[in-house]
């Protein structure tokens, strides 16, 4: 049945996401420049910056939910262009940053409806399948849950189907956008422990975060995006300097990080 | 539900101006010997109308459940995207402008209803920016209003004729044999089929459009494909049975009220079953309530299905 089908060479030892140059247009406005990033197994990627700087639309632009105008994006080697359906659900997952809400569903029956890509039209989950699933509500810390209606949940419980969907797709990537801009302390902190340990069993993660102390606490590398590029990437220490948060957020404000914990000191009125 | 369509069936199959025993109906249906008369109002008459009546039922329900999942909006229905005004008009056409050539009906309804669907397909879903279920719902109304301002113009023209039509407005089936069926059975085949395979890409589409799109799919077509197994399935029902949207509205409401899910693993199969039953069932009602003469069905599905929608909807919230 592969009529029609070309046969995709993936590089287990590329990264698994390069992506370099990448430019999008909407309408007649460029929203992304040029944009890089490189992703490693085991590795979590915090995408940070000011609004509209274009992080959205980056991740939105190398996972292929909007095609890329310009530039190169590589899913363990292949190009972006090469995948589609199947083969760019098994390469990544996008968990979106407004998740809808329908009423009328359960956890078990979305969490299902993430593992359907595995599955050819009429074909029922094979019993792989159906543990598969349930590991993946079970890393989402979602137990117990499996016969609740979506429309019930909390705010930090539908983020964690979000992630349970999500992990259920299979694939070697995550790539949330702002997965704990509506939480709380505690669902922020709970997310943020479930991602660290998705990345300790090997997986990739890209996070886009506003919050710069939390990106600083969890992410091995930040990328900073300001007006459409990406201006800087490497470790938090290295990047998130007083210098360029105050060049980039026009805010003076220094990064305190030590023992695990993290805080921005931030001058919010000012003070001469 | 499909205990439902039995019974419903069955009753269709014994009951009419002339009242067969349900042992010769089973008979008839196993090849045992029963009267040759009831053998033939059940073999020429009812039995084409019966499954007329749960091919129109099942239609209506799959293609309201497809709309609805792929506009996902509660309130959609074959209306929506022009089918049935677009149907009206090409029954109008022929049952007002040339009544002598009516054997036409079945296929200029199913084809004006094709074509009404397909300019709002044409600009609800092309260009920058198509896929937009807010566009394609303008798109559909506007369309819609367009046919029905040509039918009322048409209808204004033949006064004399309208009576004729009426039949047709209100939604009814007819004893005419396999004939209606020949000519339309392909398109709904067709529908069915797109719609079995639609299940699964609704259910993701469910989850949101970013959702689906992560697992590969791609939203605006998941959203055309569905919408046009509606508008074949539901051109196909105009062209057998007239206007009977209503059904297709509640039907998949009834369902998702009564099994408590929106799956579309669950309600599309389950609205087939339940629209196949509930028309077969008022068509029964229609043709024996005053028999010998005959009700449209329209008014009697209405009449039936109103009450027990009120009630789910009321015990639901």
């Amino acid at each position: 049945m592969a009529i029609g089908r070309k046969t995709i060479r993936i590089d287990e030892r590329a990264p698994l996401l390069q992506a370099s140059g990448v430019q999008v247009t909407i309408g007649k406005k460029r929203i992304l420049e040029s944009a890089d990033l490189t992703l490693e197994r085991g590795e979590l990627v915090a995408i940070v910056g000011p609004n509209g700087a274009g992080k959205s639309t980056f991740a939105r632009g190398f996972c292929g939910l909007r095609r890329p105008d310009g530039g190169s994006v590589r899913w363990m080697g292949v190009d972006l262009s090469e995948l589609r359906g199947r083969r760019l659900a098994d390469m990544r997952a996008y968990v979106p940053q407004r998740a809808q809400v329908p009423a009328g569903v359960t956890v078990q029956a979305a969490v299902n409806i993430g593992r359907s890509t595995h599955l050819k039209p009429l074909q029922g989950l094979s019993s792989e399948d159906r543990d598969v699933i349930a590991e993946s509500i079970a890393r989402a810390r979602m137990e117990g849950f499996e016969d609740r209606d979506l429309g019930t949940l909390s705010g930090g419980e539908m983020q964690r189907v979000q992630i349970a969907i999500a992990l259920a797709q299979g694939s070697p990537v995550l790539v949330a956008d702002e997965p704990t801009a509506q939480l709380d302390l505690g669902a922020t902190a709970a997310i943020s422990k479930m991602l660290r340990e998705l990345v300790s069993e090997g997986m990739g993660v890209v996070l886009i975060v506003h919050d710069l102390a939390l990106a600083a606490a969890i992410a091995d590398r930040v990328v900073v995006m300001s007006h459409g590029r990406t201006i800087a990437t490497g470790t938090p220490e290295a990047v998130l300097s007083s210098q360029l948060i105050s060049e980039v957020w026009g805010v003076e404000a220094e990064l305190v990080h030590k023992d695990g914990r993290s805080a921005l000191h931030v001058e919010w009125l000012d003070h001469h | 539900m499909a205990a439902a369509l039995v019974l419903a069936f069955c009753a269709s199959l014994a009951f009419g101006a002339v009242h067969i025993p349900v042992s010769d109906v089973i008979g008839t249906i196993f090849g045992d010997k029963v009267p040759e008369t009831s053998q033939q109002i059940i073999e020429v008459l009812r039995l084409p109308r019966t499954i007329e009546a749960i091919l129109v039922g099942a239609a209506l329900g799959v293609a309201g459940a497809c709309l609805q999942g792929a506009l996902n909006n509660p309130l959609a229905s074959p209306d929506v995207i022009g089918v049935t005004s677009g149907a009206g008009f090409g029954a109008m056409l022929i049952i007002l402008l040339n009544p002598a050539s009516v054997e036409l009906l079945p296929l200029s309804a199913l084809a004006f209803g094709l074509i009404a669907a397909g300019m709002v397909f044409l600009i609800g879903f092309t260009g920058r920016g198509g896929g937009n279920i807010t566009r394609v719902i303008l798109a559909g109304i506007a369309i819609a209003a367009l046919f029905s301002a040509a039918t009322a113009a048409l209808m204004s023209a033949y006064p004399d004729r309208v009576p004729n039509a009426v039949f047709f407005l209100v939604g009814g089936l007819t004893s005419t044999g396999w004939e209606n069926l020949e000519t339309v059975w392909p398109y709904f085949a067709f529908g069915f089929v797109l719609a079995v395979f639609m299940i699964r890409p609704l259910d993701k589409l469910m989850l949101g459009d970013d959702v689906a799109a992560s697992l590969g799919s791609r939203p605006r077509l998941i959203r055309l494909l569905a919408a046009i197994a509606a508008a074949v399935l539901a051109s196909a029902a105009a062209a057998i049975a007239g206007l009977l949207a209503f059904l297709g509205l509640v039907i998949p409401h009834l369902v998702r009220l009564l099994g408590g899910t929106n799956n579309h693993t669950f309600v599309i199969p389950v609205s087939a079953l339940a629209g196949a039953a509930l028309l077969t069932a008022a068509d029964t009602l229609a043709r024996t309530i005053a028999a010998p003469v005959e009700m449209p069905v329209g008014p009697f599905l209405v009449l039936l299905g109103v009450p027990l929608f009120l009630w789910l909807l009321r015990k639901a919230v």
